[in-house]
């Protein structure tokens, strides 16, 4: 599967019924790029990726890894009434499992993960997801360096750790995982700008290892520094496309989103 | 009250603590893991008591207590599965799934009653004593069954302990019981992991129901007033921790034996009631919990 594009959307639509929240999306990944999504908030980035990693229904469409479809083929069965139970009726199109084990990782927005597991026995859990890719004792060796503070904390619940540390353990937890591309969404959402520099370089060490990434975030100079090609996401629609080479800086690319009247 | 009977009421309390501990897990184990209460528990109960009969009483099966002991853990896993494909996973990712899988669960016992009655006959039954006799210690003489008994439930008690805390699929059951959508993310298989959850906790009524078929007669509904005792449990210790319901059941198992001397038997539940209900205005997580809903 040499000449395949890792990840590629084929006109994808899907929502939380009855609410579209995004149409239509079209893109391509190529092997070893990494890509931003940037956007305002409230615009579907994240119902996008959780399609994306089968946690939820897409409603047409296609999602292809590495030339392999993830998805049933056909559009999502329709219930002949809303009151129908529509997992006992129509069955479900993409499963999680299967996205995992093709080697897409999703650390989710703000990932509360296992309140009540501490961090060691949080990194054993995903290293049940590696399925053969990768050691996950190495891994998992490789995240304790790049956040030392872990490894101070290896035998605290997950519920003890502060915001940022919590961050860092979900992080640590897709990288264990030995994906074959990594969606980060919003890695640095409500850090303190000491931590979000020091996730920002846990981050930039992870892609110098070469593990593309899809990474969303709000911060245009973070996403420079990871990306390939940035796109611009609103309204449910992917709305632009820039290389990382006219890429512009924050003030620039509010400006093209909003308007001069945003600020 | 001698210092004989003092102790004859203590060890009648440790005797229903640890079966109601058995029970009690065994409920906690489905309530954390997939957030809803399992009604069908008590019918498990009595299935336990009766494969246990069918395959190892000396007047039915003859096969030893080993073999029925066995097939029961291995019968009720399988009927645990059943129930959780049949009647809980096909509701699970409605936001009301509580509320039916109690209507469904309810629904699943009555007819596993009536199972039981037309295949067993409503007529009571009772299992044969795992150790026959009796276990003198100076003055004090203690059934060797219960004595037997005690130790067993605790011995399995430790080992499913053991298996959540130490072995990879207890630990992905419990990640998935904290957060099914993280789980999900890290390519958990959380289907297979709930259905091993009811398994688990069936085998477990399982066995609470072959310990009290040797105890108590058997009968198809013998499992309604356990299974409310072992309410009340979880309740009371809360299921923060794998040890609250283990401690609540026999705080629960002596305050009740004690209850039933001195106040009689008929007004037992309601004392137990009312105890939890105290427990309940003072610390609403249960006596030895602190956060709801995780193993």
């Amino acid at each position: 599967m040499s000449g395949a594009p890792l990840l590629e959307l084929r006109a994808l639509c899907g929502g939380y019924e009855p609410v579209q929240v995004f149409r239509d999306v079209t893109l391509t990944m190529e092997p070893g790029a990494s890509i931003g999504l940037f956007g305002p908030n409230g615009h579907g980035k994240t119902t996008l990726l959780k399609t994306v990693s089968g946690l939820i229904d897409p409603w047409r469409g296609d999602i292809l890894f590495e030339g392999v479809r993830l998805n049933r083929e056909g559009a999502r069965g329709r219930r002949a009434s809303q009151n129908l139970n529509y997992d006992a009726f129509t069955g479900r199109r993409m499963d999680p499992r299967r996205v995992v084990r093709a080697g897409l990782i999703h650390v989710a927005q703000g990932n509360l993960l296992f309140p009540e597991l501490t961090v060691r026995e949080t990194l054993a859990v995903a290293g049940l997801a590696t399925h053969g890719r990768g050691d996950p004792d190495a891994l998992t060796k490789y995240a304790l360096t790049l956040f030392p503070r872990l490894s101070e904390r290896l035998d605290q619940k997950t519920r003890f750790l502060s915001g940022g540390e919590r961050q860092m353990l979900s992080v640590s937890c897709g990288l264990i995982a030995a994906p074959k591309l990594l969606i980060l969404d919003e890695p640095t959402l409500g850090l303190s700008p000491k931590l979000r520099h020091e996730l920002g370089e846990a981050v930039r060490a992870i892609r110098r290892t070469g593990v593309p990434l899809i990474v969303v975030d709000q911060d245009v100079e973070f996403l420079k520094s990871l990306i390939d090609v940035l796109y611009l996401f609103d309204h449910g629609r992917i709305s632009g496309r820039i290389e990382r080479a006219d890429m512009p800086s924050h003030e620039a690319l509010m400006r093209m989103l909003f308007g001069e009247a945003a600020h | 009250m001698t210092f004989e009977t003092f102790l004859a009421v203590c060890l009648s309390g440790v005797v229903l603590g640890a079966l109601y501990a058995l029970m009690a897990t065994g409920l906690a184990v489905v309530w954390t893991t997939l957030g809803i209460f399992n009604f069908a528990h008590g019918a498990f109960i009595a299935m336990g008591a009766y494969v246990a009969w069918q395959v190892g009483n000396s007047n039915a099966g003859g096969a030893g207590y080993l073999a029925g002991g066995g097939a029961t853990v291995v019968c009720l896993f399988a009927l645990g599965v059943l129930f959780h494909l049949l009647l809980v996973k096909p509701f699970e990712r409605k936001a009301s799934v509580v509320l039916l899988s109690v209507v469904t669960t309810l629904a699943g016992a009555t007819i596993l009653e009536g199972v039981m009655n037309l295949a067993w006959g409503p007529r009571s039954k009772q299992l044969d004593p795992i150790a026959p006799g009796d276990f003198a210690w100076g003055e004090l003489v203690m059934s060797r069954n219960e004595l037997v008994m005690i130790a067993l439930a605790l011995a399995i008690l430790a080992a499913v302990g053991a298996f959540l805390r130490y072995s990879s699929t207890g630990r992905a059951m419990r990640a998935v019981a904290q957060n099914r959508e993280a789980a999900q993310l890290l390519g958990l298989d959380v289907a297979r992991l709930y259905a091993l959850a009811f398994g688990l906790s069936a085998s477990l009524a399982g066995v609470a129901g072959l310990f009290i078929g040797s105890i108590r007669f058997m009968s198809p509904t013998m499992g309604a007033e356990p299974l409310m005792k072992a309410l009340i449990v979880v309740i009371f210790g809360g299921v923060a921790r794998f040890t609250g319901p283990i401690y609540a059941a026999f705080v629960v198992g002596i305050v009740e034996a004690f209850s039933s001397y001195y106040i009689g038997l008929y007004w037992t539940p309601a004392v137990l009631f009312a105890l939890m209900i105290v427990v309940l205005m003072i610390k609403p997580e249960g006596l030895f919990g602190k956060h709801e809903r995780s193993v």
